[in-house]
């Protein structure tokens, strides 16, 4: 009994992985839409995020299934509560993954995009998200806080973003729109990285029992 | 073992025990029973001679007796007397066994069985010789009432020797299993017990040899394995249907940057990427495939093959290559071609453009010798490039199978300065020779264009009045070439690349420097022909300086 409960948390916690790895796929590929106007990109974007959205129902479904049948308890209980929460947290980062894509459609081709701190903020979120899963898969509770302290990083690359697209706009009323957009996607790239912090603080969850939004 | 060999002995020990004791009891019974009856027809015997002598002897005798019940009854069978009851009231007697037997045959007896008091009544009757009958009975105890009476003995022997039997049962069977437990399994054979059990230690001494020799070979199989696998510079990974790892060598711990073990976790902790997991998701459902990798910025070949056992998929091998040389080999062959075909097509098309003028009678006969004279140029060109690319493939192919000489670098230098006099005249560019008289081992022909090219190049790329040292010295190293120009200079980032072929700092292929973009990729391969090393020192606008340190002979 205890055998087959072990191989579905283990089957849980491959699950989780595949997921977090479809995530980083999903980022990476609307960000080539993006910087390398790559349009390829914008419909396997949508694709991941489909299969993304599967997935967490898939992993819902296991951990009710454990829950209800295994009755675990502790860290176990904890492990699963966790994953719960963290798919929701990646199923988010896989939609803004795809409205990333999404709001790429309408930019068009346009270098003013590459001179922007842009490129630096996907690539901070895409690290944050990276270790994020990471630090799930180690259980390496000093990555996940590095997560959390590592959004700093985002937050103030975007508001340089910001301050570019005033600048920018400032100068030529043109570029209005596209500003527009990549603030949008700015934005959304912040979230992203709002979310790996999510996901970090799960991870610690789930191995010291310990949450941030339970302490004080 | 113990405990069944203690019950069996103490069972058979209890039961002997008991019979033995029963047996006992009744065989002293029987004979306690006609100790009884001889000794009532003594008494009988002895009442009966008393009364024949003495009337009175019965009186004289009553109370006398306790145990014993003395009744005298007369032919008829009424009681004259009895002490213990009053003879009057005592019932006729004449119907009793004994009494009937002794008026018969003179004496009779019969033992009567009392249920309530469990005791034995034995009577026994003899004829007087005055036809009277004088009966004599004593009551004992009967068999049962005897073992009640002795039951707390029997039971108190009983427990000991119950107690001393299993005592007893325990030691023995102990002792008789001590030499199976003792057994040495690794040494069978050397052991002394039971001959009944040498023929199956004889046999198992064989198969732990057997064993043995099969663990012994297993583990060398097994040895080998590691160390092919160990050794192999491809990452190897074993996974089960679960993604679990089995197997896995350290090139492919390397490969994918894990740190600590990985053995019985998933693969995709180890990597995540998507075509490392479509390797094993496609591998898994019993498809080879191969993938490409990228990771860490390097190229890696993901090789995957399912592993069958009884037509069903059970895992996956995947082998890891690191690829990222051979991608760039790769690129760099595809830039070579590509340049390769441009440069020679461009003067070709130059070449095929004159012509059709010339043949369609566009150009004017004053102008044709122009035409045929640029003609002549880009043929040219062209045979240089030619030339170049020849020399170069022959460097690379190693296969120019010169021999090698003593060549005088000094000589070298000199005829070369001679014969580029013409082209640095030109550009007033002054040479500077400053070469001591030091030969070398290697190929006069090689040697000799590799010095034109340094020589050329510092010409080509001067400024106009510029200057060019040539400098031939013996350092403690060995012998060093350096050719120094106050030229235009290369960028430190293209410092690297001008040794690719087709490579040139001006971008744009321009004619205004004639060149094939060959040189100086024909000096490093010549560098690397005699053995030796090349350096390039630059500053933009400064000027150039190549040296080629030879090895000491």
């Amino acid at each position: 009994m205890r055998n087959k409960f072990d191989e579905q948390l283990e089957n849980l916690n491959l699950e989780l992985i595949k997921m977090g790895a479809l995530c980083e796929d999903a980022i990476t590929a609307s960000m080539r839409a993006l910087l390398d106007g790559d349009n390829d990109m914008i419909i396997k974007t949508t694709e991941i995020e489909k299969e993304i959205d599967d997935k967490e129902r898939y992993i819902e479904a296991l951990c009710m299934k454990l829950l209800l049948k295994q009755q675990p308890v502790a860290s176990d209980l904890r492990l699963i509560s966790s994953a719960l929460k963290m798919i929701s947290d990646m199923e988010r980062i896989g939609d803004q993954a795809a409205d990333i894509a999404e709001i790429t459609k309408f930019i068009k081709n346009n270098n003013t995009k590459s001179i922007l701190h842009i490129k630096d903020m996907a690539d901070a979120a895409i690290k944050m998200v990276t270790d994020s899963i990471d630090s799930y898969v180690k259980k390496d509770l000093a990555l996940a806080k590095y997560v959390m302290q590592y959004d700093d990083v985002v937050d103030k690359l975007f508001s340089e973003v910001r301050k570019e697209l005033i600048v920018l706009v400032y100068q030529n009323q043109r570029y209005g729109e596209l500003c527009l957009d990549i603030l949008m996607i700015a934005k959304y790239l912040e979230r992203i990285g709002d979310h790996a912090v999510n996901i970090a603080e799960w991870v610690e969850y789930s191995i010291t029992g310990n949450h941030k939004s339970y302490e004080d | 073992m113990t405990k069944r060999i203690f019950w069996h002995i103490f069972v058979v020990a209890v039961i002997v025990l008991v019979a033995s004791v029963a047996m006992i009891v009744g065989a002293l019974y029987e004979y306690y029973s006609s100790q009884y009856i001889s000794q009532l027809k003594n008494e009988a015997v002895y009442i009966s001679q008393g009364m024949e002598e003495n009337n009175n002897y019965l009186k004289n005798l009553h109370n006398k007796t306790d145990n014993t019940r003395i009744t005298w009854i007369n032919s008829s069978g009424a009681v004259l007397y009895d002490n213990t009851a009053d003879a009057a009231k005592m019932e006729n007697h004449s119907n009793r066994e004994e009494f009937v037997e002794a008026m018969t045959s003179g004496q009779g007896e019969s033992i009567r069985y009392s249920k309530t008091l469990s005791e034995d009544t034995i009577y026994y009757a003899t004829k007087l010789s005055n036809g009277t009958v004088l009966r004599v009975s004593s009551t004992k105890h009967s068999l049962l009432a005897l073992v009640y009476g002795m039951l707390r003995y029997i039971i108190l022997i009983l427990l000991c020797a119950i107690a001393l039997s299993a005592f007893l049962a325990y030691s023995v069977s102990k002792r008789i299993v001590r030499p199976l437990n003792e057994l040495d399994f690794d040494y069978p054979e050397e052991a002394v017990t039971y001959e009944e059990l040498s023929p199956m230690l004889a046999r198992i001494s064989k198969q732990n040899k057997q064993i043995h020799a099969q663990m012994a070979e297993l583990e060398r199989k097994q040895h080998e394995f590691s160390t092919i696998i160990e050794n192999m510079k491809e990452g190897l990974l074993i996974v089960d249907k679960k993604t679990d790892i089995l197997s896995y060598n350290t090139s492919a711990i390397n490969l994918l940057g894990a740190s600590e073990s990985v053995k019985n976790k998933s693969a995709l902790t180890l990597n995540r990427s998507g075509s490392f997991r479509k390797a094993i998701e496609l591998s898994l459902s019993g498809q080879h495939n191969e993938q490409t990798m990228f990771y860490g910025g390097r190229t890696y070949k993901l090789m995957s093959n399912p592993v069958y056992e009884k037509a069903q998929v059970v895992g996956a091998i995947i082998i890891i290559m690191d690829v990222s040389e051979k991608e760039e080999r790769e690129k760099l062959r595809r830039e070579f071609t590509a340049n390769v075909s441009h440069e020679l097509k461009t003067p070709l098309t130059s070449i095929s453009g004159y012509a059709e003028i010339i043949k369609n009678g566009i150009a004017k006969p004053e102008d044709t010798k122009n035409f045929a004279a640029n003609i002549y140029e880009e043929s040219q060109r062209l045979i240089m490039l030619i030339e170049d690319i020849i020399k170069l493939s022959q460097l690379d192919e190693n296969t120019t199978l010169f021999e090698k000489q003593e060549v005088n670098l000094a000589d070298i230098a000199e005829s070369v300065c001679a014969r580029l006099k013409p082209e640095a005249d030109k550009k007033r560019v002054s040479i500077e020779l400053d070469a001591q008289k030091l030969s070398v081992s290697g190929v006069y022909k090689i040697l000799d264009e590799m010095v034109y090219n340094l020589v050329d190049n510092a010409i080509k790329y001067n400024i106009d009045g510029g200057r060019v040292k040539v400098k031939i010295e013996n350092n403690n190293t060995g012998v060093m070439l350096s050719v120094e120009d106050s030229g235009i200079g290369i960028a430190a980032d293209e410092a690297d690349r001008v040794f690719e072929r087709f490579y040139r700092v001006d971008k744009s292929h321009s004619k205004e420097i004639t060149g094939t973009g060959l040189g100086l990729s024909i000096v490093k391969h010549a560098a690397i022909y005699h053995d030796a090393k090349i350096s390039l020192s630059s500053k933009l606008g400064a000027g150039t300086k190549v040296s080629i340190q030879f090895k000491q002979v």
